[in-house]
């Protein structure tokens, strides 16, 4: 079966941050700076929204927020309207499912918007939110949520491969350092030195503060529409090339090895298949950092550097400017924080920017041709991959 | 591992199938029992047990009496974790239960040092692992108790077991053995 091309025509990040707002006021602010950003877009022309959000019940106590955003963000779609959840990877899972729609003809010009209000006055409750990600009547009353888990894979990766503390505080700093020149990021305005990072509370060890992603406020969006209508809104659109997906497992108890991610693997394949390219082929990537040890195994798993040497990688620069490919050049999901439903639209925001040459200097990849997008979901149960080509690059 | 009897559906509703006497009981845990407030569903992570909930309320009944239990397949023999109603290969709904291993080692362990969810913020910190049963295919998660968490180390060996959460219902957990 043919299908058309899709192409992502723009896009726009609120700030990430602790944010004095509530969840639809954040779908309002990143609706009005979406119709700034993309002068073209006629609010009528947009027949389809898929919303990315992961937990509204538990953090804004609200449902049925497909609707809910439309309102919010000005829109009256006439073909589908729906929720994208997948934890994590809630954002990513809006832009393909409006990839799909597209490509199958339902839809000419969709909207997929990622919105999710994480701070609450209590962080127990916000914490809860977050252990309902687990297998809930099993996992969750052990305390299970994301950091002691992934601090089980770090202290697995440095027991089975040797890597160190200060090889994943290589991974925070760069990160870090790439989100000082992002004004959205939530640590726009933090430095971390390697040092500093070291020293940081332990939060579930070996993980301590600065190896952690932050509960974050934010919202994205991004414009997709049908390979005959990319022109209308810029010479410059990303092109998806290529996706895939795979979901594994969910219980713990069926994690198997914690260091050797099958699912990423699988989905990375599927993903570069599509597209016809390999991992080498790549400019720089936006990879799920939720966790510094979750780059460097992701570095392994895409097969950027052998199994076992993604510490090695993240010391010797190689995932940084200069080095094998630019790794998070937004700053990862460590320096722009992780508001869930909102971290994989931002990531195609940045995929789309740096395309257009329309990021800073610091942070900038030379001559971007490909680019890799992935997010894990949960105890990195489920991958999800895309690959975007710039348009009028190949 | 013993096999215990076989249901039409893996939840009998009253007397619990019996189980093989074992000789060394997991150990109530009395002294760190607290009352618990009862706390709304949605803010709770402990299961509703009850025959009217569930259909594994068999386990719960089983961890009361000091033992934890899953479904095996018949057919296939795979074991299963957590206990299910149907099994995933072969998808027949009549499981037999048995008892699981009570010892086991750690496999990953770490600890929740801050931002515990709602309940358990008076436990921090706690510590968390992977525990290899002894003689199962399994690697359960759960808690660790017996000894801080900067004492333990992988390969340590625990113990399974049962305790009440404080208001009736029973969960399980692992203990550091002496
Ligand atoms: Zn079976």
């Amino acid at each position: 079966m043919s299908v058309r091309s899709v192409a992502l025509v723009g896009g726009v990040t609120t700030k990430f941050g602790v944010r004095p707002a509530t969840w639809s006021e954040l779908a309002q602010e990143v609706g009005a700076a979406l119709f700034r950003a993309v002068p073209d877009l006629r609010a009528e022309e947009v027949d389809s929204l898929f919303v990315g959000a992961a937990e509204p019940e538990r953090f804004a106590f609200q449902s049925h927020v497909a609707p809910l955003a439309a309102e919010q963000m000005g829109l009256r779609p006439t073909h589908i309207i729906q929720r994208t959840e997948l934890a994590c990877a809630s954002g990513q899972s809006a832009i393909r499912s409006a990839y799909a729609a597209i490509a199958s003809g339902l839809s000419e010009v969709a909207v997929a918007v990622g919105v999710e209000k994480m701070n609450l006055p209590s962080m127990a409750e916000a914490s809860t939110a977050m252990g309902c990600v687990m297998d809930r009547p099993w996992d969750g009353p052990h305390g299970a949520t994301a950091p002691p888990f992934f601090a089980m894979v770090a202290q697995r990766h440095q027991l089975e491969h040797g890597t160190t503390d200060e090889q994943m505080a290589a991974v925070s700093e760069k990160n870090h350092r790439f989100a000082n020149a992002n004004p959205t990021a939530q640590f726009y305005e933090k430095k971390f030195s390697r040092e500093k990072l070291l020293h940081l509370p332990l939060v579930a060890p070996p993980l301590r503060l600065g190896d952690c992603s932050s509960m974050t406020d934010g919202a994205a969006a991004v414009v997709l529409v049908a390979e005959e209508r990319a022109r209308q809104f810029t010479d410059t659109p990303a092109w998806i090339r290529g996706t895939g997906q795979y979901s594994n497992f969910h219980n713990l108890a069926h994690a198997g090895s914690l260091t050797d991610w099958v699912g990423l693997r699988h989905a990375a394949r599927e993903a570069f298949g599509r597209a016809g390219i390999g991992p080498n082929d790549l400019d720089f990537a936006e990879v799920h950092d939720c966790f510094t040890i979750s780059e460097i195994i992701e570095y392994e798993m895409f097969g950027w550097c052998p199994p076992g040497q993604g510490g090695r990688f993240a010391a010797d620069g190689q995932g940084d400017i200069g080095g094998k490919l630019v790794v998070n050049p937004r700053g990862g999901l460590l320096g722009c924080g992780h508001p869930l439903g909102a971290t994989g639209v931002a990531q195609a925001v940045e995929v789309l920017q740096q395309f257009q040459a329309r990021v800073p200097p610091a942070r900038a990849v030379p001559d971007p041709e490909w680019a890799l997008v992935h997010n894990l979901s949960g105890s990195a149960n489920v991958h999800s991959v895309m690959i975007y080509q710039r348009g009028g690059a190949g | 591992m013993s096999s215990a009897s076989r249901s039409r559906r893996p939840a009998p509703t009253t007397a619990p199938p019996a189980a093989e006497p074992r000789s060394s009981p997991a150990p109530a845990a009395a002294p760190e029992t607290r009352p618990r407030e009862k706390r709304p569903f949605l803010l709770d992570f402990f299961p509703l047990d009850t025959p009217d909930q569930t259909r594994l309320s068999a386990f719960y009944d089983r961890l009361r009496t000091g033992h934890l239990s899953t479904t095996r397949c018949p057919k296939d023999r795979s074991l299963h974790w957590p206990p299910r109603t149907a099994c995933p290969d072969c998808h027949t709904e009549e499981l037999d239960w048995v008892d699981l291993p009570e010892l086991g080692k750690i496999y990953a362990f770490s600890a929740v040092l801050g931002g515990a969810p709602l309940g358990m913020e008076s436990e921090v910190p706690f510590a968390v692992g992977l525990v290899d049963l002894d003689g199962a295919p399994l690697r359960l998660f759960g808690r660790i108790e017996g000894r801080p968490w900067n004492e333990l180390r992988i390969g340590q060996a625990v113990r399974v077991e049962t305790y009440d959460i404080g208001d009736g219902r029973y969960f399980y957990r692992f203990r550091v053995r002496d």
